[in-house]
């Protein structure tokens, strides 16, 4: 089945973007695990509800959307692929195919702790094994992370090296039956010692954890943690700036079918905000897949 | 005017920048780094890294799709 939209990330701009979707009669797939918001404490700044907890409104925002017609699934996003004019979501259960898709995940928190990483970028260290991995034909790699998102970014290498280590950073795997069989099937290497820095010359050279050893490294991809919406907007090629997936009033990004919603976009960081802008996205949409089925 | 796209076919910033380019009717030599490796070795020789799209507007060297950069050098 082909949906008419994805939306990935189920917190208050996505659950918003829904509802215009779903009562414009489009095929409508919510894909997220939880949001930041289920984290809040009580909210008594949204206008109308004057006091209510994260979870409740989720809660509330995820059973208006199944109401609306809205398909939610609780499962992680670990990548998304341009096919003419469909996008191919991967998620750490299942692959989806859209007309178009609005990101709303929010904006990730994770920082990496490993010093650095920022010197050697593009020297070394890089952010997407799709664009920059043919450099590394036949060398040594390290895809550094833990989750589904990090395997799906190390399968990218296929073809190009073998010589691949998962540095996971002192963090346990958190992955899937697949993935655990495709780690062990292609006999990766997995390196679990944590991190202190990167390091080298005029390009990255080694890895130094904080047991003090060194192991030797010429490229490391970063896919820490859960991938957020700038990361996929990234290797899709929207425009991103501080962070920020650039949009316009309609929510578009400058690539056709593709929105964006929410604090993944940058401004005032308010459940109001964002269902204000999920809503212009859901709208938006529906005028643009009407444009492209004329 | 001399303009070489360094640049691989899966990088979406790689076609962005290209079909910059062209929208704009300016021609361009192009390099595949992914199959070429004397072109890679001359990429990363000349803007200092491995990160795609290079491009190189008369020997002035732009690393990624910097569209301000690239506007100024081609008078656009």
């Amino acid at each position: 089945m082909i949906f008419d939209v994805i939306i990935i990330g189920k917190g208050p701009a996505g659950l918003s973007a829904s509802l215009y979707t779903t009562r414009g009669n489009l095929s409508t797939l919510i894909i997220g695990s939880d949001s930041e918001l289920l984290k809040a404490h009580v909210i008594e700044n949204y206008c109308f509800i004057p006091r209510a907890t994260g979870k409740e409104m989720i809660e509330k925002g995820i059973q208006q959307a199944r109401d609306f017609g809205a398909k939610v699934v609780e499962e992680e996003v670990i990548g998304i692929k341009q096919l003419d004019n469909t996008f191919i979501v991967s998620t750490n259960q299942n692959s989806y195919v859209a007309r178009s898709i609005i990101l709303a995940t929010g904006k990730s928190k994770i920082q990496v702790p490993i010093k650095n990483l920022d010197i050697f970028e593009g020297k070394g260290i890089h952010y997407c094994v799709a664009c920059d991995g043919y450099f590394y034909n036949g060398s040594s790699v390290g895809i550094l992370g833990y989750t589904d998102y990090a395997i799906h970014e190390l399968k990218e290498f296929e073809g190009i090296t073998t010589n691949i280590t998962l540095y996971t950073n002192g963090n346990e795997l958190v992955v899937n039956e697949e993935s655990k069989k495709y780690l062990s099937d292609n006999k990766i290497k997995i390196n679990t010692s944590p991190i202190l820095s990167v390091d080298g010359g005029d390009f990255l050279e080694f890895v130094e954890f904080k047991s003090g050893e060194q192991e030797k490294i010429e490229g490391l991809f970063v896919a820490y943690g859960t991938a957020s919406s700038t990361d996929f907007a990234r290797n899709l090629g929207v425009l991103v700036e501080s962070n920020n997936i650039i949009v316009n009033k309609e929510q578009e990004t400058d690539i056709s079918g593709v929105f964006a919603a929410g604090n993944c976009t940058g401004g005032f960081a308010q459940v109001s905000t964002a269902v204000g802008e999920g809503a212009n996205a859901g709208q938006s949409i529906k005028k643009y897949l009407r444009t492209i089925k004329q | 005017m001399s303009v070489k796209v360094y640049s691989t076919p899966s990088c979406s910033w790689c076609v962005k920048a290209k079909d910059y380019l062209k929208s704009n009717n300016i021609s361009f030599e192009e390099y595949d780094v992914s199959k070429d490796r004397n072109a890679a070795t001359e990429m990363v020789s000349k803007s200092g890294q491995r990160g795609v799209p290079v491009l190189d507007i008369n020997d002035n060297i732009i690393v990624g799709f910097d569209k301000k950069n690239i506007d100024k050098l081609l008078g656009l």
